[in-house]
């Protein structure tokens, strides 16, 4: 059955319905876009490498990038190639791999449900060789170097990694040269088999669409071999220690001048997934509070010459972990580092200001409101949202009925110095 | 009809307002360009004024002020940079408002409007230049960014390609200046030299969202004031060379990924009956997951992630670019110079020519739906005094043939090979 929820502030409205088998649709019309767009994800990011499949004993290990090196594999097929499928009805087919999920998309302009039932058909069939899983290391192993040339990736994965002791968020979602050579063939369709079931994805459709035909059009699309599997599948996580592994981490790259990520990680996760939602709207406050382009910090920064306008605060999270990071590039980062514990500590002692929180939410709001212009935003968005449990509709009503308390609260359990990290790519030359 | 373009209006001598209504947006885009030709003199002086004008006006004289004044409206965003359109050089801001039918302020356009306003005729002065402490902070702030452009590998060997071919041209200037005319400039010339433009320069604003056309119009005069002088016009680039043999440059840096870029030079002018057949010429060879360089040196060779090609409009080149292991160096550069040689001999199907011609068509009906790109894209035409219906543009792409693209890809000569190579590995 169709059921449906209406924002009364983002005049939208979302229509959603789950299938038998346990897939859930969801789609967000778009009055007079031009642009169709379609998302079939599945929860199985680069955080999985550890699990007991259902009937079975034994953990399952697989090496590092191995939910990335499939997605890149689906899009082989035993007749013509899905890349060819969507070419000639001219629309643009992609995917993507983070810690968490694993998206393919599409957007068209025309012929709307041809491309939707390709999407739906070669996410369910997979067509795996020794020889094309050969062909594609090379290939990976080019992403690998590509992102080895990029500094602020480098940053951000080397605060990860000092950050976490063990948990798999700090692996690189696409593995190391070394991980991906040992990927196989069985060990890609035993990740398949496992994750890419029903009641692990869901589709996901923005656009000026006839629901109606939308929701057949998948059904019809869906085989006959794609089921739930019987039992849950376990994720295993080890066990990770509240403190930091390193305080600083450093690297040299061919960067002009230095870059820094200085990142402060929760020390409490696994909250039900209203707390999620409401610890993930205060901790993005708050940073826009503290280190945003109006802040008292930004402009002592900024005037003394230390930062330019590259320096971004966000915050990430999953059910599992969760952590903030203020990055940008300077000539003296540990000074910078030195000047916003500082801050921290007098924001302790005096508390945040209740003009700038005013200030920030209204911010907040008109922005989250202008950011359902895009489509692609509001597919991605909502997908990766549902996957932690979180209806994005509940984001402007929890951000409306945010209150400086609570915020207060958690910029005093969450910014504690010693649980910080500053990571630092300098120049090699 | 795809879009409603409701004319345009002359708001001074060389001033124009174009209104693009549609109501399916959450925000009203605003834009400005204006228009200067890329010069050496000037390019690092406009992109010094790009640093400035976001950065406070006379009544929120601050940057700290004015963000705090822009986050009170709702979170509204304003920015200013410059572009590179061929050999123009394009100052520009935007301001993104949400629809006030969405928030709770109802003369938010009017207060966008007139901060607007105040970032473009009233920044800070004192005695007669820029305010010299933010001056000097941003002229600094410029030195990092043209410093820092080295820090993304991948766009740099597009760039460097790009210059290293045009070297004795103006498209060779870097859109953010250098640092030699960077560490001349002072605050009183950089004002001068502002007010100059200002009152001499080709300006378009745009607005993209749910308005009124009399209403906005009203507003824009209202709001928005000029002094204007004669306006200069710009001339057209010259798109031919001589080329008597390919050159080949390499840069070193110590990297972990070698960079490929191929600089050819189209010889089709943009207002060409040719164009659109470059253009198709192009995406075959290298514009997507079905183009020819793609299916090979990807897919076939497992020689690099990404590899593409694109033409720019204006100065009628095609870059090809590749990021690979250094080693594969001349087995890639072999394989794209095969590829292009053989797409030249016509080795393409009737079923190439019509999916590249749907990716092309899907991608124009599609920036109907990103304000900011339809903005710049409806732009490009200006600057090309092309403004068409995207129905008319959709029917010139559809009535290429392969005889025509065949015919534009003879006229492809291969100028420049540049590689971004690591350190201590000159090539002989």
């Amino acid at each position: 059955m169709e059921r449906e929820i209406y924002s009364d502030i983002l005049k939208e409205k979302i229509y959603f319905r789950k299938l038998d088998n346990g897939l859930e649709i969801f789609i967000l019309p778009k009055k007079g876009y031009t642009k169709k767009f379609a998302i079939f994800g599945t929860r199985y990011g680069s955080i999985d490498n550890r699990f007991i499949i259902p009937g079975e004993k034994k953990v399952t290990d697989v090496p590092q990038g191995i939910a990335h090196f499939l997605e890149h594999k689906l899009f082989e097929s035993e007749e013509e190639g899905v890349f060819a499928r969507f070419s000639k009805l001219g629309s643009n087919v992609n995917a993507y791999t983070n810690f968490n999920s694993t998206c393919y998309l599409f957007s068209c302009t025309d012929k709307f449900h041809e491309n939707l039932s390709i999407l739906i058909d070669f996410v369910q069939s997979p067509y795996l060789t020794d020889e094309n899983v050969e062909k594609e290391k090379g290939i990976i192993e080019q992403e690998i170097r590509m992102y080895e040339d990029n500094p602020n990736w480098k940053v951000f994965f080397n605060g990860l990694k000092a950050m976490y002791h063990n948990h798999p968020v700090k692996i690189d979602i696409a593995g190391t040269v070394d991980s991906i050579y040992r990927i196989t063939k069985d060990e890609l369709y035993r990740c398949y088999n496992s994750f890419y079931v029903p009641n692990n994805m869901v589709v996901f459709v923005v656009g000026d669409v006839d629901r109606e035909k939308t929701y057949s059009t998948i059904e019809e699309s869906l085989k006959s071999t794609y089921k739930k599997l019987e039992g849950e599948i376990e994720r295993i996580l080890p066990h990770e220690p509240i403190d930091v592994r390193e305080k600083s981490i450093e690297e040299k790259l061919s960067v002009s001048m230095s870059l820094f990520n200085i990142s402060f990680k929760n020390t409490d996760n696994f909250l039900e997934e209203k707390e999620l939602l409401r610890r993930d709207i205060e901790t993005k406050v708050i940073l826009d509070m503290v280190f945003g382009k109006s802040s008292r910090l930004y402009k002592r920064l900024y005037e003394d010459g230390l930062i330019n306008e590259n320096f971004e605060s966000e915050y990430t999270f999953d059910v599992s972990y969760g952590h903030s990071i203020i990055g940008g590039e300077s000539k003296d980062p540990n000074r910078i580092y030195d000047i916003l514990c500082q801050e921290i500590k007098s924001i302790k002692r005096d508390g945040l200001n209740r003009e700038d929180f005013e200030r920030i939410k209204k911010k907040s709001i008109g922005q989250h409101i202008s950011s359902y212009n895009s489509v692609e935003f509001i597919a991605n968005t909502f997908t990766s949202y549902y996957f932690k449990g979180i209806n994005l509709f509940d984001y402007i009503i929890e951000l409306q009925n945010l209150d400086l308390e609570r915020v207060s609260e958690r910029f005093n359990n969450h910014f504690d110095l010693d649980k910080s990290v500053l990571s630092l790519i300098n120049p090699n030359n | 009809m795809l879009l409603n373009i409701l004319g345009e209006t002359d708001l001074d001598d060389g001033v124009r307002l174009h209104i693009i209504k549609s109501d399916k947006f959450k925000t009203n885009l605003i834009g400005v360009y204006i228009k200067r030709p890329l010069l050496k003199e000037e390019a690092t002086k406009n992109s010094m004024l790009s640093m400035l004008l976001n950065k406070g006006t006379e009544k929120y004289p601050s940057f700290f002020e004015l963000n705090r004044k822009l986050e009170d409206l709702y979170g509204s965003i304003l920015i200013a940079d410059v572009m590179k359109r061929g050999e123009k050089h394009i100052l520009q801001l935007k301001m993104q408002l949400p629809n006030s039918k969405y928030i709770d302020n109802k003369d938010i356009l009017k207060e966008g409007l007139s901060i607007l306003n105040g970032a473009i005729n009233n920044p800070v002065i004192e005695n007669g230049g820029f305010k010299r402490e933010s001056f000097y902070q941003e002229k600094e702030n410029l030195k990092e960014k043209i410093e820092g452009r080295i820090n993304d590998k991948m766009k740099f060997a597009v760039e460097r390609c790009a210059e290293k071919m045009c070297e004795d041209e103006n498209y060779s200037i870097y859109e953010y200046g250098s640092l030699e005319e960077l560490e001349k400039l002072e605050e009183k010339e950089l004002y001068n030299y502002y007010q100059r433009i200002l009152s001499t320069s080709p300006i378009d604003f745009f607005i993209v969202g749910n308005v009124e056309e009399e209403e906005v119009k009203g507003l824009f005069k209202e709001y928005m004031k000029f002094q204007r002088e004669d306006i200069i016009t710009i001339p057209r680039e010259n798109i031919y060379k001589d080329i008597s043999e390919v050159k080949e440059v390499e840069d070193n840096f110590n990297i972990n990924q070698g960079k490929l870029t191929l600089g050819y030079r189209t010889n089709i002018p943009y207002d060409s009956d040719l164009y659109q057949s470059s253009i198709l010429f192009s995406s075959i060879l290298g514009g997507g997951p079905n183009s020819k360089l793609f299916k090979n040196v990807r897919e076939r060779e497992s020689l690099c992630y990404y590899i593409f090609s694109k033409i720019d409009k204006f100065k009628s080149i095609m870059l090809v670019s590749s990021g690979i292991e250094f080693e594969n160096f001349q087995k890639t550069r072999d394989l794209i110079q095969e590829e292009v040689d053989s797409l030249k001999e016509g080795n393409f199907t009737e079923d190439d020519i019509e999916i590249a011609k749907k990716s092309i068509i899907t991608s124009i009906k599609s920036l109907t739906d990103t304000p900011n790109i339809l903005m710049d894209f409806l732009y490009s035409q200006i600057l090309s005094d092309s403004l068409d219906d995207i129905e008319n543009i959709i029917s010139k792409i559809e009535a290429v043939n392969k005889e025509s693209i065949m015919e534009a890809g003879k006229k492809f000569e291969l100028d420049t090979i540049y590689f971004l190579n690591k350190e201590g590995e000159g090539r002989q």
